[in-house]
């Protein structure tokens, strides 16, 4: 139970470590503010759009679009946080000589490891939560109930984040400096983004009867089942404009938490391999 | 344990982690196709229940939708029949697609529907649908894909990051913009673009078809009635006016199809387009019944007892404002509207024993139900009085002189009857028309003359209900 309990502790106390250090990163509070000025603008914006309409829709119309705008604010602005935190945790460790101080200590690399991936998943979520937050008090004001399925849609977000900063992690481990994986992440983002596509390519394939034509349908089938797929995670706008009595999706949630964590171990485990193969 | 084994041990998680991943990925994917099938099956089977029947004769034949639903009716329907707690739902006096869309049409039904959508049995159906869906054969409730979206020119890259919901509001913020403009010509393609991106945005439906029906026909005159064009579409003759009107219909009921649980679009096209502006009650009683079916707003029902009532029908009326009256005591209006159709079954009832008289040759029985009409008169009058001393309400004061000026008429005394119709419809201008058109029918049985307008008047009835390229026989619609 001690050594269970000792092996917990490591990674906790490096995960509380890199959460503190996190949080006096100017890039993220910048990123912070101006994701916090936006869900709040979004109230204010509504105001000069809806001439046009009239009675109860002028509210429901002006409601959707700060719901728009503030899904799509966390969406943009927590990847960003999500990738350039994913992306410098490590190297800038490896940067400031840190690591090597802390691997000379009783701690395994995969507790180090594990308390670097921890922390950056606590200010992912604390952002996440600064975020949703004000978006959720935002839409209490303007329709005065609470915003629960709100909540569905900011925890989904972050399973869809989790994806991307595991695997932008695994690059990070194997980076001296943050640029290059901060670039991998935004690729990882966006290939993520279109892995969808990649279905379209299989279904359009094989029409010339050319081999090739075939071989690239085939590739592109690997591809769309082996990489991940963000736009799974559509449900979390979906969400917001939920028609009643709505049965498919109580059953999709569990299943994309559980599609999230599924990807964000095999990119712990690639980030462990790339790492315990580098000589720090 | 030796570094080799260790990264092949890696080397295995990893790989069984992505195949993992793969395999709850083709999980999540199964429920997303479900899902779309399952939205299809209620889009489709609220055209089979609502719309079909009464859409006109010019239908495409490149879309596979009914066919297919009614494929996946005929392996439904035993499915849910050899299931205790599903086989009442079936009436085996209707077809199949019929039966299946009823069941579909109840919200209740809903959690029975997805398990069907995701059954084994439907898997070949679930997979011709997808393979149509990607032919661009499926018309009601498709995602449009990357290409369809390219080439109706929305952003890319809106779509590609999976803001497709925001992408619909910035065109929308462009439909208000040409508005403004008054380009209305631009507004129309872009609002369907609109809910193309985002057919859930029940907002643009309910705006676009405000702008459409509304406020695109404000300053248009009405047509003639021989000046309009038979639309077999339609089922309908269509003027300038109409065409507007029908736009907004058309759209309306792609978005119920999209939203079928949704109670505004009902509303709105049983209450603000078939109600309000093309009179049209029976479709108003329609559609506003459908809005009451799922969740709504307490004031939906008033609408459709107000309907019920201009559409005849005042007995479903009547039992609709009582349980109303018992569910919101509180409410000053459902008083009212209690006694207005009370008044009405009374005096419904005496016309028709009067009827009954006229054919009766025995002299005992003729007065037995002349005097039973009368009765039903007098319970009538009593109700009218009522409304107007105790409720305040003008309508009882219209339907006592209307009663007094049948009276009267009935007695022979056609100038007294006119004189008393004709101060009844200045003081109850809402009733203008009904009481315009007794005056006329008094007038024309008395060989009275007729003002210039009441000839006019005539003259349209003349005409008759005929516009150009009418058939002979107009199709049934419902």
């Amino acid at each position: 139970m001690k050594t269970l309990l000792d092996s917990i502790k490591g990674p906790w106390f490096i995960a509380v470590y890199t959460w503190r250090e996190g949080l006096r990163r100017k890039t993220l509070v910048g990123f912070l503010i101006l994701s916090l000025l936006v869900i709040f603008g979004a109230t204010f914006m509504t105001s000069f759009i809806n001439q046009a309409t009239v009675g109860d829709v002028t509210t429901d119309m002006s409601l959707r679009l700060i719901k728009d705008i503030c899904v799509t604010a966390i969406s943009i602005f927590g990847v960003l946080i999500t990738i350039f935190i994913s992306a410098s945790v490590i190297p800038t460790e490896i940067e400031n000589h840190v690591i090597y101080t802390v691997l000379s200590k009783p701690v395994r690399r995969y507790q180090y490891l594990l308390g670097k991936f921890l922390g950056a998943q606590l200010i992912i979520i604390m952002n996440l939560c600064l975020m949703g937050g004000l978006f959720f008090i935002a839409l209490y004001i303007k329709q005065r109930i609470l915003p629960t399925l709100l909540l569905w849609s900011v925890f989904l977000t972050y399973f869809e984040f989790l994806i991307v900063s595991a695997l932008t992690f695994a690059i990070a481990c194997a980076s001296s400096s943050s640029v290059l994986p901060t670039i991998a992440g935004l690729f990882i983002y966006i290939t993520g983004s279109l892995t969808e596509y990649l279905k379209d390519v299989y279904n359009r394939s094989g029409q010339t009867g050319e081999w090739f034509d075939s071989l690239v349908g085939y590739i592109a089938y690997i591809l769309w089942n082996v990489l991940p797929n963000l736009q799974r995670f559509s449900l979390k706008t979906k969400i917001l404009e939920l028609q009643p009595n709505d049965p498919p999706t109580d059953v999709l949630i569990p299943q994309l938490v559980l599609y999230g964590l599924i990807y964000a171990a095999s990119g712990y485990i690639l980030a462990y391999w790339i790492f315990r193969k580098r000589e720090v | 344990m030796t570094n080799k084994k260790i990264n092949f041990i890696l080397l295995i998680l990893f790989i069984a982690s992505v195949l993992l991943g793969s395999y709850q990925g083709n999980r999540v994917e199964f429920l997303r196709e479900c899902e779309a099938f399952y939205r299809w099956l209620l889009a489709v089977g609220t055209q089979e229940r609502l719309f079909q029947s009464s859409e006109g004769s010019e239908k495409s034949d490149k879309y596979v939708d009914m066919n297919l639903f009614q494929k996946v009716s005929e392996v439904a329907i035993p499915i849910l029949k050899e299931n205790e707690n599903t086989k009442d739902l079936i009436d085996d006096t209707l077809s199949t697609p019929e039966n299946f869309a009823n069941i579909i049409g109840n919200i209740s039904n809903d959690p029975i529907i997805w398990q069907l959508s995701t059954r084994k049995e439907l898997a070949e159906l679930r997979k011709e649908f997808l393979k149509s869906l990607r032919e661009k054969k499926i018309q009601y409730n498709r995602d449009i894909t990357y290409a369809e979206a390219q080439a109706s020119g929305v952003n890319i890259f809106n779509l590609f990051f999976g803001f497709r919901k925001i992408a619909a509001s910035l065109i929308w913020l462009e439909v208000d913009r040409y508005w403004h403009q008054g380009l209305l010509h631009r507004m129309v393609p872009l609002m369907r673009t609109c809910v193309a991106l985002d057919p859930n945005f029940v907002e643009a439906y309910l705006i676009g078809a405000w702008h459409l029906a509304y406020n695109a026909t404000a300053k248009l005159p009405d047509t003639p009635q021989h000046l309009k064009k038979w639309s077999p579409k339609y089922n309908a003759c269509v003027g300038e006016k109409e065409a507007f009107y029908y736009l907004a219909i058309d759209f309306l009921k792609n978005g119920i199809r999209n939203n079928p649980r949704n109670y505004k679009l009902y509303f709105d096209l049983g209450f603000a387009i078939y109600k309000n502006k093309m009179n049209d009650y029976p479709n108003a009683v329609r559609y506003l019944t459908e809005a009451v079916r799922v969740p709504h707003e307490r004031w939906v029902r008033r609408q459709l007892y107000i309907c019920l009532e201009m559409n005849g029908q005042y007995e479903e009326a009547l039992k609709g404002w009582e349980d109303y009256k018992t569910r919101f005591p509180d409410n000053p209006v459902a008083t009212r509207f209690v006694l207005r159709n009370q008044g009405k079954i009374y005096e419904m009832k005496a016309q028709e024993l009067l009827k009954e008289a006229e054919k009766i040759n025995d002299e005992q029985s003729k007065n037995e139900k002349i005097n039973q009409a009368n009765d039903y008169k007098m319970q009538a009058k009593e109700i009218w009085k009522k409304l107007s001393t105790e409720e305040g309400d003008p309508y009882g004061d219209y339907r006592l002189s209307l009663m007094e000026a049948m009276d009267l008429y009935n007695e022979g005394r056609y100038l007294e009857s006119v004189a008393v119709l004709d101060k009844a419809r200045w003081e109850s201008p809402s009733n203008f028309d009904e009481a315009s058109d007794l005056i006329i029918k008094i007038k024309q049985e008395a060989n009275l003359p007729l003002t210039v307008s009441e000839k006019k008047a005539v003259l349209r009835k003349i005409e008759g209900d005929r516009c150009q390229g009418m058939p002979e026989k107009v199709p049934a619609s419902s």
